[in-house]
């Protein structure tokens, strides 16, 4: 970057810190100083930090943060992973076999429409309050965005680079592997972006319905207990947690596409 | 790509893919393989949509509860809209407010917007406030970036030739930068209407009194798998006709810009 | 082996319930070895007719027969140079040259011989892991003509290669083309609309007329250029300066000026 890019860039990071701070300091004031919010609707910053470290060491709703942390996790993972490897093979099969699109599109069609937040009270109904339920909405949470763009990931492909894979003689595997799949990297990876949001909203939504551990939970419990304290806390974390996975995530995609100009 | 289709073959195979959907689920309901309270026939769940519709459940008929949740919906999306986009056209044209908003709104993107539901239950109870709030959380994000990104990029010719022509900078803004970022601003709104609707519904399963998210909540809860799915058919039909009533607006809009 | 044959050619293209014609009865047989241009207005079918023999579409009525076979796919013995590129931006230079030995199903050790050889003929030495995005529009043709030239081709395809380069690189390309194609001779159909290219590089040059595109005149280039010696001459500049050179593109020229509509 050049010298001025540094600068601009040192100049942006300036305001923002100065932003956050001022924003801080409002909180503080509007709280804690004078008054003005109630106890009872929002916290103090001091109010926050007791409540964090209360559910740290303490625990809060039958558990301590890190175990809230780890139920919240593990799920989305899990619900995240099954429907990328279905989805994605899905996705490709759909973009690159009109016979595939033909058969699957209806009933996609006809389930795309349903939010996957409202496959709770089903999920629930089948399965129960446990993990199985939520596991299952956060699967149908993260399938249709990682369908959807794989495929578009196909039909975006460049038609030369398809027409060169074909006059240089690439058989069945090696296509799909070499010429397809990395073709269409670039939306797979837009696809499971938006797949892993929608997995990490939902369960949140599934945990606050009901749940035993994790942050959802966490979130409902603090809101029956009249606690605006560990509301806050419990969706700082559910914001550090989607974004941690986020990042992780992008970490991904950039060590999996190295050719991209960056 | 792959192999093509004539178009009897498309409509053949889609119909066959159509038809397996009921026939897997006919049979699986109607074999008892699950009891029949879990699992009901399609036939069933179109009996229990009507019926709905006459007899009230959890407090209202399905149209009284569908109306509850557009007009908590309309309301939500308004608000979002109507903050948003100018909010973003103006972070987008003067930088000092992008400098000082932008990491305001970083920070709290990644919260997803149903986290917001207890405090939306605190601050509101049941009544009207709480869902909206969830929604305004749920689709303000797709206005402000994308009114954002529209007047940012616009093409700086278009600017540049406005200037050379005399334009006095309320001119540039009114004639040049708003159209241009227009586009942009009614996807957005598309997006925003997407997720405003489905924020909606999570709301309604938690911090609501009525509503078709209620219903489905309800439904479960005496175990009337009929009720939900009926509940969902009834979500996801409204979601596509605001979905294409959306298309619809973008796509005039679109042509009358000859695009 | 390696001579195509366009038999009694036509191609009708159907759009919004109309038919149009777009090649009209083309009998063209270009032979071994030979360097064939053709030439013509947009639109006059010449990038079908060398599509079709690549096999990536097909004739409405008559046979495109390459060695006495009539073409049915595409194939790595029909190598293409699109315009394009069409590189895969996933791959190295070296991976981009390989894929097509790869599947060919060679020995990986017989592979890296071949692609050395290659990257050594069109000078892209040091550029081996470099990928398409980081590669000038230049070097990136270089790279799908070295592709092209590593299958080891009965016949060469090359649509408009050089469309998409500017005017100083296209000139140093159409130099490497004349030395790497002596060099390594084999059957060639070029397709381009700049009538110096097709002079400058072809044994014979096709002139094709607009929609629905025929054959006008086939001019024998290669006759002059041997008893011109235009190979003695290093430069492409020097050559465009030589007085049959100059005469036989200004016949091409009028024969396409005759096919524009008349200007008012």
């Amino acid at each position: 970057m050049t010298r001025a890019g540094h600068y601009m860039r040192a100049g942006r990071a300036t305001m923002a810190i100065a932003t956050l701070l001022t924003a801080l300091v409002l909180w503080y004031s509007l709280t804690t100083l004078t008054g003005i919010i109630s106890p009872a609707r929002f916290a103090s910053p001091g109010e926050v930090w007791a409540a964090w470290l209360q559910i740290s060491t303490q625990g809060y709703a039958d558990a301590k943060l890190w175990r809230h942390i780890l139920q919240s996790c593990m799920l989305v993972l899990f619900g995240f992973l099954t429907a990328i490897a279905v989805g994605v093979p899905l996705g490709l099969a759909m973009g690159w076999s009109k016979r595939a699109e033909a058969f699957v599109n209806p009933v996609f069609l006809l389930l795309r429409p349903i939010p996957p937040l409202a496959w709770i009270p089903l999920a629930i109904v089948w399965l129960g309050l446990g993990d199985a339920a939520k596991i299952m909405v956060i699967f149908v949470a993260a399938f249709v965005p990682s369908v959807i763009n794989t495929y578009a990931g196909v039909r975006s492909m460049e038609p030369h680079l398809l027409e060169a894979s074909a006059m240089l003689g690439a058989k069945r595997f090696t296509f799909i592997r070499e010429v397809l799949v990395p073709g269409a990297l670039p939306h797979i990876f837009t696809g499971l972006r938006l797949s892993l949001q929608a997995s990490w909203t939902t369960l949140v939504a599934a945990e606050l319905v009901g749940a035993l551990y994790g942050l959802g939970q966490v979130l409902s419990a603090a809101a029956q207990d009249i606690f605006p304290a560990m509301i806050l806390v419990g969706m700082i974390f559910v914001g550090v947690c989607g974004g941690a996975m986020t990042w992780l995530l992008g970490q991904v995609e950039k060590r999996a596409m190295p050719w991209r100009a960056a | 790509m792959g192999n093509a289709l004539s178009a009897k073959q498309f409509w053949l195979l889609s119909a066959a893919g159509f038809a397996s959907l009921f026939v897997v689920w006919s049979v699986a309901a109607v074999s008892g393989a699950a009891p029949a309270q879990f699992l009901p026939t399609p036939w069933t769940v179109i009996q229990r949509l009507v019926e709905l519709t006459q007899k009230p459940f959890a407090g209202y008929t399905l149209q009284e509860h569908l109306w509850s949740s557009v007009l908590r919906y309309l309301l939500g999306f308004g608000l979002a809209a109507a903050i948003g986009v100018p909010l973003g056209l103006m972070m987008g044209w003067f930088r000092s407010l992008d400098h000082i908003v932008s990491p305001l709104f970083e920070g709290i993107r990644f919260i997803a917007p149903i986290a917001w539901v207890p405090f939306a239950a605190l601050w509101f109870g049941t009544g009207i406030g709480g869902p909206t709030l969830i929604i305004f959380m749920g689709a303000f994000p797709p206005a402000l970036i994308n009114a954002y990104r529209g007047a940012k990029f616009v093409e700086p010719r278009l600017i540049e030739a406005a200037q050379t022509l005399g334009a006095s900078a309320w001119r540039v803004i009114v004639e040049v930068l708003l159209p241009a970022s227009v586009p942009s601003i009614v996807a957005g709104l598309r997006i925003s209407a997407g997720l405003g609707w489905q924020s909606l519904i999570g709301a309604e399963l938690i911090v609501a009194s009525s509503g078709i998210g209620y219903l489905i909540v309800k439904g479960q809860s005496s175990i009337s798998t009929s009720t939900v799915m009926a509940g969902m058919i009834a979500i996801g039909t409204v979601g596509i006709i605001i979905d294409v009533l959306l298309r619809r607006a973008e796509a005039t809009i679109n042509r009358r810009r000859g695009r | 082996m390696s001579e195509i044959a366009f038999d009694n050619v036509s191609r009708v293209f159907a759009r919004d319930g109309k038919d149009f014609l777009t090649l009209d009865r083309i009998d063209l047989t270009i032979r071994e070895k030979e360097f064939v241009a053709i030439v013509g207005p947009s639109g006059c079918g010449k990038t079908t007719c060398l599509r079709m023999v690549a096999g990536l579409e097909f004739p409405s009525t008559g046979t495109v027969k390459v060695g006495g076979s009539v073409v049915t796919a595409p194939g790595p013995e029909r190598a293409v140079v699109f315009q394009q590129f069409g590189l895969f931006p996933w791959k190295s230079v070296w991976d981009n040259i390989d894929f097509g030995l790869k599947c060919k199903g060679l020995p990986v050790a017989e592979r890296g011989e071949h692609i050395r050889r290659f990257i050594e003929l069109m000078s892209l030495q040091g550029y081996e892991s470099a990928f398409p995005h980081q590669l000038s529009g230049g070097m990136q043709q270089r790279v799908a003509i070295a592709r092209a030239y590593a299958l080891d081709p009965a016949v060469l395809l090359m649509d408009e290669p050089f469309g998409a380069l500017d005017a100083q690189t296209r000139t140093v390309m159409q130099e490497e083309l004349v030395r790497v194609a002596r060099k390594n001779p084999r059957t060639v159909l070029f397709i381009t609309h700049a009538v110096e290219e097709a002079v400058y590089l072809a044994d014979r040059v096709v002139v094709m007329t607009r929609r629905p595109g025929r054959i006008c005149e086939i001019i024998d280039v290669g006759t002059v250029r041997r008893g011109e010696s235009w190979d003695r001459l290093e430069r492409i500049e020097e050559v465009m300066d030589q007085a049959s050179f100059v005469h036989m593109r200004t016949h091409i020229w009028r024969l396409l000026r005759e096919q524009q509509p008349d200007e008012h």
